[in-house]
């Protein structure tokens, strides 16, 4: 029996889980070490470096999508459109022209304005769309890409239109490398951190329950649209700095529905709703489909079907939500999201 | 004297229904009233409409003095108005003790303590509503492996978490087995006692008879009838409506 008075973060992990937590610190610095001294490595060129520094981006967007899919229950069908944004704001940033010469913005400044643009973009249409639940939220989520692209599209003048723009080249993989392992460790810990924290306790509330969580007290509206500006800037931020390294954007490889099925497929595969999830699921999928799929060409969306199959049939909870009870099942989001309750969640049913 | 809760000319129509019709219902701080009514009367629509889960067509309703007629629920959370729902909401895959703290009073919650994590007074107070529910065993199992009664009484301790001043409790007894009921009726006396104001929606009338101080009937979205229990189960159309109707 555990002292009434014992002080622990909220909620709480049970009571098998410090060990495991121990395990997964170790292990994770074990991996730090290991990805800090990759590019020292003999065999390591920059095309390496830069699969990995992809592969970084795509883990970076799913722990973004896990902030309001995973942990709020808000199934974001337009993700993508954040990264296309921060990255459209970096590139316009970064190749403005006036008669002749560049006068372009560095790229520190282009990235960071990207970001918040791209966080003021997702403020304003969380607070229009939040109030939507399950499936509209989604869908009008979808909308909203398929319009910014669109949008950017036939506003020539300013984004090149289809053309695209081409940024300023700065070739120096290693540096974006180090850089893009930098942020991701600091989202990852920051999620980590948020999830201990009261705020991270009443965004798992309002997935739960939003109406119960009302009537708690929360103010549910403006914690959903904190967390979701929170994963717009930071999905746009590393949109910037996808599109510095590109050195080339246009709609359709800037806005990619792609990019958002990666990030909702690798948190499913890790686990919905916790910490760990995104990463391991989306480094999984990530080098299935380098290993597997590049050889399976034509069939590459039946494999990612089938393994969608695999998912929700023996591993609702994800990889990590087998030894982490903390997240979420597919199955169960899945019920929300059509608004029904969970199963066994029946009034006076007894266990 | 100005009651707790005051809500005047309540309408909710939905569509062409009219579920709630122009009702009137009060509380005195430290009251406990019961609201009967046979099934599709509109009790639980009421006690949406007074927690501002549900918005109203016309009426008012003041609690604490404060107009709250356009409130949002967490609004009226915070200035002391909880309630629990007749499908139990607690958050399943939480424990007990978790459901029990996010129930804090989030109105005192700067953004500051957003981020800060769960403080010991929090924790003592967890420690002794559980000990006051008989559910200090259960602290760490999860919520959804609890009984439907159990599931009953942590509602109530969530409920009760943000120290409020009125609570609406609906079907706070369903599916509950007759010695828990006991200790449910007792436990709602206790903080009845300490100046907690108590509306509970019931089916179970001596429950209802047994414990509240003056009872409300509601047929059809109308109030039927209003008065002491004894007042209510010896008057004729109350009979008619309720009883009646239900063969009890």
């Amino acid at each position: 029996m555990k002292p009434t008075d014992s002080h622990h973060p909220l909620p709480t992990a049970r009571p098998r889980g410090a060990h495991l937590r121990r395990v997964l610190v170790r292990f994770s610095i074990g991996l730090l070490a290991l990805l800090a001294v990759l590019p020292a490595l003999p065999g390591v060129g920059d095309a390496a470096l830069f699969t990995l520094t992809l592969m970084l981006t795509s883990v970076a967007v799913a722990v973004n999508w896990n902030l309001t899919g995973g942990f709020t229950g808000y199934v974001d069908f337009g993700h993508a459109a954040w990264f296309g944004i921060g990255a459209y704001t970096t590139a316009i940033l970064m190749s403005l022209q006036a008669n002749g010469p560049q006068i372009g913005w560095a790229a520190p400044p282009a990235i960071i304005l990207g970001a918040v643009v791209s966080g003021a973009s997702a403020a304003a249409i969380g607070r229009a769309t939040m109030r939507l639940k399950g499936p509209y939220f989604s869908i009008a989520l979808l909308g909203t890409f398929v319009a910014v692209r669109e949008i950017v599209r036939v506003a020539g003048g300013l984004t090149g239109g289809g053309v695209g723009l081409t940024l300023p080249p700065y070739l120096n993989r290693p540096l974006f490398y180090y850089l893009e392992l930098a942020l991701v460790t600091a989202l990852v810990a920051f999620t980590w951190w948020l999830r201990s924290t009261r705020f991270g306790a009443a965004l798992v509330a309002i997935r739960e329950d939003e109406v119960g969580a009302e009537m708690r007290g929360i103010d549910t509206t403006r914690l959903k649209v904190a967390v979701f500006t929170f994963a717009g800037f930071s999905t746009g931020l590393f949109g910037g700095l996808w599109a510095y390294q590109n050195t080339f954007v246009d709609p359709d490889i800037a806005f990619v529905e792609i990019r958002t099925v990666d990030a909702v497929m690798g948190t499913m595969l890790g686990g919905l709703g916790t910490v760990a999830g995104p990463v391991v699921g989306t480094v999984v999928l990530f080098w299935l489909r380098e290993l597997l799929w590049a050889h399976l060409l034509d069939y590459h969306l039946i494999a990612q079907g089938v393994l969608l199959i695999v998912i929700v049939l023996f591993l609702p909870r994800g990889l990590v939500g087998m030894v982490d009870p903390r997240g979420t099942s597919i199955t169960t989001m899945w019920r929300r999201w059509l608004g029904r309750r969970p199963r066994g969640d029946e009034p006076g049913k007894e266990p | 004297m100005t009651a707790l809760l005051d809500a005047r000319g309540i309408v909710k129509r939905f569509g062409g229904l009219t579920a709630v019709d122009g009702v009137d219902i009060s509380v005195e701080a430290g009251e406990m009233v019961g609201l009967i009514g046979p099934n599709g009367s509109g009790k639980t629509t009421l006690f949406d409409c007074l927690s501002r889960v549900s918005s109203i067509n016309s009426g008012s309703i003041r609690f604490d003095g404060v107009d709250i007629t356009r409130h949002r629920p967490h609004q009226v959370a915070r200035l002391g108005l909880a309630r629990t729902f007749q499908l139990i909401r607690v958050y399943r895959d939480l424990t007990v003790s978790e459901n029990m703290e996010l129930s804090i009073q989030w109105g005192r919650v700067g953004t500051a303590r957003l981020f800060g994590r769960t403080d010991p007074a929090t924790h003592r107070r967890v420690g002794s509503l559980l000990e006051f529910l008989l559910l200090a065993h259960l602290r760490d199992e999860r919520a959804g492996a609890l009984s439907g009664g159990q599931r009953r009484l942590l509602e109530i301790g969530m409920a009760l978490m943000s120290g409020p001043r009125l609570v609406l409790l609906d079907e706070a007894t369903s599916g509950v087995n007759p010695t828990l009921v006991a200790e449910i009726a007792d436990r709602l006396r206790e903080v009845n006692s300490n100046g907690v104001g108590i509306l509970l929606v019931e089916h179970n009338v001596r429950f209802v008879a047994e414990l509240c101080h003056r009872v409300v009937v509601l047929d059809r979205g109308a109030k039927l009838a209003e008065g002491t229990p004894r007042q209510i189960m010896q008057d004729p159309a109350v009979i008619e409506a309720y009883f009646g109707a239900e063969g009890e």
